[in-house]
């Protein structure tokens, strides 16, 4: 720890924070941070769950089979949120140079991936009873399995690099291209929609009871801290990958077991 | 005055090349009449079927020609060093890049958009369609190599170059072929295709002001 506290750059000295650019010194707080947010999750998820399955009122059109929405909404703002996080990271470690920045891309990605597929999944088996079909081809259907392909492209080419170094520049700027396209195609797969076909049946375009919209909240929340406890537990995966030379780890990891 | 002379020099000798080497041109029109041949043996073949497909199945055939292209956009010149020139060149990458992506483009779209109105007769498409349908073509090829050179550029070095070129552009073509293939319907049903012109018109000066300034970040990266 102290050797890379005082290789701290002095353009930046002054300002606290830039010091956790070091993967060295945010390993620790990234640690604790995952702690509180597996804690967190867990426990909103449980919250959250409880009072959508029992606490809030059947609905009047659909149901039971509404209450997926608990799991499906919360996915698929994470698969969307993500993406733009992942292109901020992305941006942050081309302008800065910054490694853990492109460490944190990386991190994100499987994540938004997981919350697409999970919005998909969900929005199909949703869709069997209320549409009486699994896939419609709905916009917001069509730009979620979109945002999945840009995730899986963002992966294959960090992949596909043995420099690691430049797999995390150049999958940083696919992030960056993917991100400006990703407006355009969501208008473009709208247009193409309302062209094609009447507009379908739209989840939450009715009011909802107090107690549904709790529950969806408390969800997108648990959403939000288990994509956080995930991110930064892959992003620690890999500092040990890539630091397993260094001779901070070693002293953190002989702590740890002490 | 030396920066023109540069990207006309790189935009002649790519046309040159395309000329001498037949294969780089007529194997992606051999591709794309394969392509398009393939969907009746699938679908069957009543002329009235085969014309609610044939508009998205030459588009889509079309952009899959143009992206077998994009490889040879820098690899071989890569292996033969005159990439690095490129690279060492005074006048800015991002020039000579879009002069390359120019003359390809320009080489390609035309030879593509000129056989499309042959292959929508196999589809039994009216001629307003088909010229639309070429007009089109020649207007998302650009918009596609335009793209598709960011991608070529940071796989330069890559394993697996090919397969994941595809996967990295083709979901970013979706918009070019919406409107592509929607203003050729639109003609199909009788109606004005301005508003799908337009967009696809705006599509191709949105790439030509981005796409050589990413794809020549892109290409010092892969070659860094």
């Amino acid at each position: 720890m102290a050797r890379t506290e005082s290789q701290s750059n002095s353009k930046f000295a002054g300002r606290w924070f830039w010091r956790y650019a070091s993967p060295a010194a945010f390993f620790p707080l990234a640690g604790k941070l995952e702690k509180w947010c597996w804690v967190l999750a867990v426990v909103l998820a449980v919250a959250g769950l409880y009072t959508g399955f029992f606490v809030a009122p059947t609905d009047a059109q659909q149901g039971e089979v509404y209450r997926i929405i608990f799991i499906h909404v919360p996915a698929a703002w994470m698969a969307m949120v993500i993406y733009l996080a992942m292109a901020f990271w992305a941006a942050t470690g081309l302008v800065l140079g910054t490694r853990l920045s492109f460490m944190m891309s990386h991190a994100l990605a499987p994540t938004g991936a997981i919350m697409a597929v999970v919005a998909l999944a969900t929005g199909s088996l949703w869709g069997r009873p209320t549409w009486g079909t699994y896939w419609v081809w709905d916009a917001r259907l069509t730009s979620t399995l979109i945002l999945f392909f840009l995730y899986v492209g963002y992966m294959a080419l960090a992949a596909s690099f043995d420099d690691k170094k430049k797999g995390d520049r150049a999958s940083a700027l696919i992030a960056l291209v993917g991100a400006i396209n990703v407006p355009i195609i969501y208008f473009s797969v709208k247009w193409w929609n309302t062209l094609h076909q009447g507009s379908s049946v739209r989840p939450g375009s009715s009011s909802m009871a107090a107690t549904m919209l709790t529950a969806m909240m408390i969800m997108t929340f648990a959403f939000w801290f288990y994509c956080i406890a995930a991110a930064l537990h892959r992003l620690r995966t890999d500092i040990i990958e890539r630091e397993r030379n260094a001779a901070w780890l070693r002293d953190t990891v002989r702590a740890a077991v002490k | 005055m030396s920066l023109a002379r540069a990207t006309a020099a790189v935009f002649r000798r790519e046309l040159q090349l395309f000329a001498r080497r037949k294969s780089d041109w007529a194997n992606p029109l051999m591709f794309f009449l394969i392509v398009c041949s393939l969907f009746p043996f699938a679908v069957g073949s009543e002329s009235e079927k085969l014309k609610l497909i044939g508009i998205g199945v030459i588009f889509v055939g079309a952009l899959l020609a143009a992206m077998l292209s994009l490889p040879r956009l820098f690899d071989e010149d890569a292996l033969d060093g005159s990439l690095e020139l490129m690279l060492t060149s005074p006048e800015p990458l991002a020039a000579l890049i879009l002069a390359r992506v120019a003359a390809l483009s320009l080489a390609l779209g035309v030879a593509l958009a000129a056989v499309t109105p042959v292959f929508a007769l196999f589809y039994a498409l009216p001629f307003e369609v088909a010229a639309m349908l070429a007009l089109n073509v020649l207007m998302a090829v650009p918009t596609l190599l335009l793209v598709g050179s960011i991608a070529a550029a940071l796989l330069v070095s890559a394993r697996g170059g090919a397969i994941l070129t595809a996967v990295l552009v083709l979901p970013l073509t979706i918009p070019t072929l919406i409107f592509g293939a929607g203003a050729a319907l639109k003609v199909f049903y009788g109606e004005s295709p301005a508003a799908e012109l337009a967009l696809q018109a705006a599509f191709m000066l949105l790439a030509l002001a981005l796409c050589p300034l990413a794809a020549a970040a892109a290409l010092k990266i892969s070659t860094d």
